[in-house]
């Protein structure tokens, strides 16, 4: 499938593909200025060999290699690898005392009442686990030297267990990495498998979570280099002769010899870009505080973005549910809260006839009963169908037929549960659908201190659009908007969000000028550093994570640009003083703030790209219905009418539709309810409100 | 905005049960949000909830697995003692032996929902509070004797009428507490939460009508029920018994023999505990709340983990126990440790069925919070510091798996040891070892038991006070079909002065000095089935794990390779 046609040969492009669970994406800006147009392809992703999808997007979209002048790529190998065990066989050398790390992790049950709670196994198992006699003081004093020799002993053992890759973690080497870095160099120096030590993959305190980041990373690593070295290769084969970039975590870029020195950089490569990409929409439309919503096939997929910044958060955990406690990623990662309801959520039947819809997914394969590709679980996407909602003939804008009748007799079946029809069991499947997601939706609000109804709601992904509107009437939130392409918009997101690089620190004292300034002078080096000559004229956030002395729990502030010394102090005291207020109801005068440590990220932005031209692509699209009407079930918001259905290439700025409607494009349908009105502003972008 | 008033349908029901879980995680994040206690917001060590008009809990939020009960008793004891409560009005309590009670830490607060005149619906929320005085700081200790050593007692009375605060009240409250400040913050705290649930609880009443709504609370209760028989009805029936002994009430009497007999029958669940020792001078003694939330936890487990909980989950279950004995003990009986009896009640009923249902319940585990504190003074900055802990060790094996290394006990849930690390920073000590403790046989079995952890502290300040309650001191955790028995808890402290040892399970206030070294061991969980049954192969892994000894294979296990 594809939305428009390439650029005449000449003009230079700048292509982002991103990979997901269903499909690869492609966006290409091609062009430069006001002439800047984006360009869209898909395929389908292939699980065998993700390049082959790639080099198959890049086909479709039909753009000649040689003007390509920067590729993007976001892409799922690091989950996959992680996720379906297929790492490498890795070993984990720490301290003495120490060697049961991953075994014990922090202890938790998140699932209380299953006595029979089984931990996640660890990836290194407790025979590859090595112990070394040395200390490091929480001051990083060394309590007790390395000798080299209790190192090179390891050596021997490491390689008959036929290890392929190496973490050290030393206690307390974020305070002091001497022992960490010597251990790691003389391991490097006599294996020849990568060995990452723990201080290079962060910075931070609590020895678990920063073993874990560290296993994980080493563990993806030989499948990463294989994979990246493989695909750059593909890429200089077929004429591809631009640099390329990963898409990180952190919302930003890096090289490809970055991610592969720190895999686990690339842990949520494409979600992210989503996220990133409403975040600067938001803050082109002036929109404030946005919730971005990306509804795949699987899964949902949000963040809150407040005041136009993209959130990183630190207690990310890769497999964590109720049922599980998952395993500790301390890297700067955007973000994101991922929701068991997608269109393939299968709808079921509890004993007490109860109907709930997910977490298990029908997925790609065998797909939703409507995908005719031997499904036959009733799901969303099945609800949507039979409700009219989505066109029968208009999946993927035509690409894809659907199949009604299978989606009703799946429904049928569910419905017999219950004593319903198919289509009564249909209402029911998206009504406590949006029930779901609003419960999930409004906890990520107010998990994080806010009222939902604050938000604009960016609604993306292939079926963000179509319940968009229902969830923020259930929420509250006044406004919607369904940017162009919403199919695409995280690989959209790719060539809006610049390189990137993160430097994190912990250290702890009380907060003073001094040693502020003195950490965040060296975390200022350490990231532009990273970021290389790249880095010329990038800008620095910096934050300071602080707590109340005798506090357990932190908050990270932003530093005012350009104060020093007293006034440095006194800006984040009341800083400190009005976001504790706001997050936790808690102001405490005459309590101390102890610093814990610091963050700079340091970007240096993209070239622009072409928000106005989206709209232009769109014009220039092929593939989008006429005018037209029909009959939809539209439930408790209208009953069963007559709406109109309108191609989105169609909908001129200025004009005016009135809910209900219908508006589709290639990969998407938005609905918009009695009561609300939709437009167009002049980016291209759809707006919901409620009239 | 347009809202077009849905007519209740067969699926308005399954619509408001998830609006009614959004309300309890309204509530779950506003009060862990707003909380000065770290045992709240980090230990998550609190519940919240909605009960209909009657007190049945419809719905409830938590983040450890006990005070699965005393939310609803709470509210019914609120209704009786005051019925007139009117909009606005918010009772709080923590009598330990009604309605719901525990310790006086725990301090519940109860708040009727008036849709005009008419009473919706009521919210609640009981957490541990840090401080509410009595005669150790931090409320929590190891040797009283009677109730009035513990803390100040409020029997159900009213903090806030009408939307006013009780001004007298409050400063009784903040006079009784050596941390005034943060007692008060964190009843507003309490308080807050049921704002929450109050307002969210009538925008559904004026979406949906009153009516609808409070029939969905009938609906969910009554949905709880079928699904708790539905799963009870899958279950093999039978009569089970189990005994077994609580070491010692902290004042050196004990141990205390403890049994249980468990009905399991298509109808229901029959818990008596008939023939248990009476109420003990220590304060290990549970009130009926505690035993029934004890229970509770077992039941819950076998019938569906998972499920949102409510009253209605409960109704097949009753538990009988004559008054006054450790587990129904009465005023004043000192109750401070409370959990130690709460415990003993879940892993009886346990004991009693695991062998029955080894899927679901694994053998025994090592089971008490170990609880731990040290306070000193942080040698490097010089000021006050206090660590408070629990610790985590090793459960049993199931019929189908091995038992699980190092998890916090049945007590705790989503609760954190915390870091060598942080631990170092913050109290000033050195964490020498933190690792698996692997016991020569214990907990050997087909499936063998789960190993418990050592965690060793080196004294660094001049001195510092240790008091722990180690539960299993000298009953170690049972193993199930044939397999072996785990390994007790102890503390085992070393004297920097090369005097004798001192290993126990219990102590309050302990002298410690510069170099001395302090040892929390935690047993191994029980075995399931004959360890000489257990594959050579996984033998052969454990022993290139390191998780059983070369002289514990051979003897236990047979191994020959």
């Amino acid at each position: 499938m594809k939305d428009t046609a390439a650029g005449p040969r000449g003009e230079r492009c700048r292509l982002a593909v991103d990979i997901g669970g269903t499909f690869t994406d492609l966006v290409a800006v091609v062009g430069e200025g006001r002439s800047a147009r984006v360009a869209r392809s898909k395929a389908d992703t292939t699980p065998g060999g993700l390049e082959d999808g790639v080099m198959a997007a890049l086909k479709v979209a039909g753009l000649p290699a040689s003007t390509v002048s920067v590729f993007v790529h976001g892409t799922t190998v690091v989950i996959n690898a992680i996720t379906e065990r297929r790492g490498a066989r890795t070993a984990l050398v720490t301290t003495e005392g120490f060697r049961d790390l991953l075994e014990i992790g922090r202890a938790n049950r998140p699932d209380l009442y299953n006595l029979a709670y089984r931990k996640p196994r660890p990836l290194v198992p407790r025979r590859l686990c090595y112990e070394v006699a040395e200390r490091i003081s929480y001051r990083g004093r060394v309590l007790q030297p390395l000798e080299d020799r209790a190192v090179e002993e390891l050596v021997e053992p490491i390689r008959a267990a036929g290890v392929e890759a190496v973490a050290v973690c030393f206690l307390h080497s974020w305070a002091n990495p001497r022992h960490e870095a010597r251990a790691a160099a003389l391991l490097r120096e006599r294996l020849d498998v990568p060995v990452l030590a723990s201080h290079q993959v962060s910075g931070q305190w609590r020895e678990y979570e920063r073993a874990s980041t560290t296993v994980l990373s080493a563990y993806a690593q030989p499948v990463v280099s294989t994979y990246l070295g493989s695909l750059a290769r593909r890429l200089r084969a077929e004429g591809v002769a631009a640099p390329s970039y990963a898409m990180s975590s952190n919302g930003g870029v890096c090289s490809f010899d970055r991610a592969r020195a720190n895999p686990i950089r690339l842990l949520e490569s494409g979600p992210v870009a989503g996220v990133v990409a409403s975040a600067q929409l938001g803050k082109r439309m002036g929109a404030g505080d946005i919730l971005s919503l990306d509804i795949g096939g699987t899964t949902a997929k949000t963040s809150a973005v407040l005041g136009g910044g993209v959130r990183v958060e630190r207690g990310y955990r890769i497999e964590a549910s109720p049922l599980s406690a998952g395993y500790p990623v301390q890297a700067p990662i955007v973000d994101i809260v991922e929701i068991g309801a997608g269109g393939g959520s299968v709808a079921w039947v509890d004993p007490a006839a109860g109907l709930h819809v997910g977490p298990s997914s029908a997925g790609a394969d065998p797909g939703p009963a409507c995908y005719g590709r031997g499904g036959t679980a009733p799901t969303l996407t099945d609800a949507n169908l039979l409700t009219g909602r989505l066109d029968p003939l208009y999946f993927l804008g035509g690409a894809m037929g659907l199949d009604l009748q299978a989606a009703e007799e799946a429904l049928a079946r569910l419905g017999q549960q219950m004593g319903v029809g198919a289509g009564e069991a249909a209402r029911g499947v998206l009504r406590v659908a949006v029930a779901q997601m609003t419960r999930a939706l409004r906890l990520v609000t107010l998990r994080r201190g806010h009222d939902p109804r604050r938000f604009t709601l960016v609604a993306h992904g292939g079926a963000g659009p179509l319940h968009a509107a229902l969830l923020a009437r259930d929420l509250g939130i006044p406004r919607v908007a369904v940017p162009p392409g919403p199919g695409h918009f995280s690989a959209f997101g790719m060539l809006a969000g610049g390189l990137r690089a993160d430097a994190v620190r912990t250290r702890v004292g009380r907060l003073a000028p001094g040693p502020l300034q003195d950490l965040m002078a060296s975390l200022d080096t350490e990231a532009l550093e990273e970021l290389g000559a790249a880095g010329t004229g990038a800008s620095l956030e910096r934050h300071v994570e602080l707590r109340y002395l005798g506090q357990e729990h932190t908050l990270e502030i932003p530093l005012r640009p350009g104060v020093e010394g007293e006034a440095l102090v006194s800006g984040l005291r009341e800083d400190f003083d009005r976001t504790s207020r706001q997050a936790y109801a808690l102001e405490l005068p005459g309590v101390p703030l102890e610093m814990v440590g610091a963050r700079v990220s340091a970007t240096a932005p993209a070239d622009p790209v072409p928000w106005g031209a989206s709209r232009q692509a769109l014009q220039e699209g092929v593939g989008e219905p006429a005018e037209d009407r029909r009959v939809v079930d539209l439930d408790q918001q209208g009953g069963v009418v007559e709406v109109a259905v309108l191609g989105r290439s169609g909908l001129e700025p200025g004009r005016e539709l009135q809910g209900p409607c219908i508006v589709e494009e290639p990969a998407a349908t938005t609905l918009v309810l009695p009561g609300q009105r939709a437009w167009a502003d002049p980016d291209g972008n759809l707006i919901l409100e409620e009239a | 905005m347009a809202w077009e008033a849905p007519s209740p349908d067969r699926f308005t029901a399954d619509v408001l049960r998830e609006a009614f879980l959004a309300i309890a995680d309204e509530m779950f994040v506003s009060l862990q949000r707003t909380s000065q206690s770290p045992v709240v917001y980090e230990v998550l060590d609190f519940a919240v909830g909605l009960t209909d008009a009657r007190g049945e809990l419809v719905c409830q939020g938590n983040g450890v697995a006990g005070f699965l009960g005393p939310l609803g008793e709470v509210v019914r004891e609120a209704l009786q003692r005051s019925p007139d409560l009117r909009p606005g009005d918010v009772v709080a309590a923590n009598d330990p032996y009604t309605g719901g009670g525990t310790h006086l830490s725990d301090v519940a607060v109860v708040r009727p929902v008036f849709f005009g005149d008419h009473l919706v619906g009521l919210a609640a929320a009981k957490g541990h509070f840090t401080e509410v005085g009595g005669k150790d700081p931090g409320s929590w200790t190891a040797d009283s004797t009677e109730v009035f050593q513990e803390g100040l007692q409020l029997p159900f009375v009213r903090v806030v009428r009408g939307g006013e605060w009780d001004r007298d009240l409050l400063a009784v409250i903040r006079a009784n507490s050596r941390l005034p400040d943060m007692v008060e913050g964190d009843l507003r705290a309490h308080v807050a939460c049921l704002e929450v649930a109050e307002r969210r609880l009538l925008e559904l009443c004026r979406r949906y009508g009153t009516e609808v709504v409070t029939g969905a609370m009938g609906q969910a209760l009554d949905r709880g029920e079928h699904l708790a028989r539905v799963a009870l009805g899958r279950l093999r029936p039978g009569v089970f018994e189990a005994e077994d002994g609580i070491d010692d009430d902290g004042l050196g009497h004990g141990p205390f023999p403890v049994r249980v007999r468990v009905e399991v029958d298509g109808s229901g669940v029959r818990c008596d505990f008939s023939g248990s020792h009476p109420q003990v001078p220590g304060p290990v003694n549970c009130s009926r709340s505690g035993l029934v939330s004890g229970v509770r936890t077992v039941y819950k487990a076998l019938t569906d983990p998972q499920e949102p909980a409510n009253d209605g989950w409960f109704r097949p279950l009753s538990v009988v126990c004559p008054s006054g004995t450790v587990f129904t003990a009465e005023r004043p009986a000192a109750v401070a440790a409370y959990f130690e009896a709460t415990e003993m009640a879940t892993d009886l009923v346990w004991k009693a069925l695991a062998p029955a249902y080894p899927d679901l319940l694994p053998a025994g585990s090592f089971l008490s919070v170990c609880s731990t504190s040290v306070a000193l003074e942080h040698p490097d900055t010089g000021e006050p510091a206090l660590l408070v802990e629990p610790q985590a060790g090793g459960w049993g094996a199931t019929g189908t798996a091995d038992g699980q290394h190092g998890l916090v006990s049945v007590g705790d849930g989503e609760t954190y040891v915390i870091p060598v690390e942080v631990a170092e920073q913050r109290y000033g000590i050195l964490v020498e070892r933190f690792g698996l403790d692997v016991v020569e046989g214990a907990g050997a079995g087909h499936h063998r038991g789960g190993r418990g952890l050592r965690r060793e502290y080196r004294v660094l300040s001049d001195q510092a006070l240790l008091t722990v309650a180690f539960g299993r001191h000298r009953f170690p955790p049972w193993g199930v079909a044939g397999g072996r028995a785990g390994s007790c808890n102890y503390v085992e402290v070393v004297p920097a002065d090369g005097s004798e040892p001192r290993r126990f399970g219990k102590v309050a206030r302990m002298a410690l000095r510069r170099g001395d070294l302090v040892r929390l061991v935690t047993g191994t969980g029980g075995g399931y089935g004959d360890p000489l049954s257990r594959p050579r192969s996984l033998v052969a892994e454990d022993l290139a794990d390191g998780l059983v000894t070369e002289e514990e294979a051979r003897h236990v296990y047979g191994w020959d390779g």
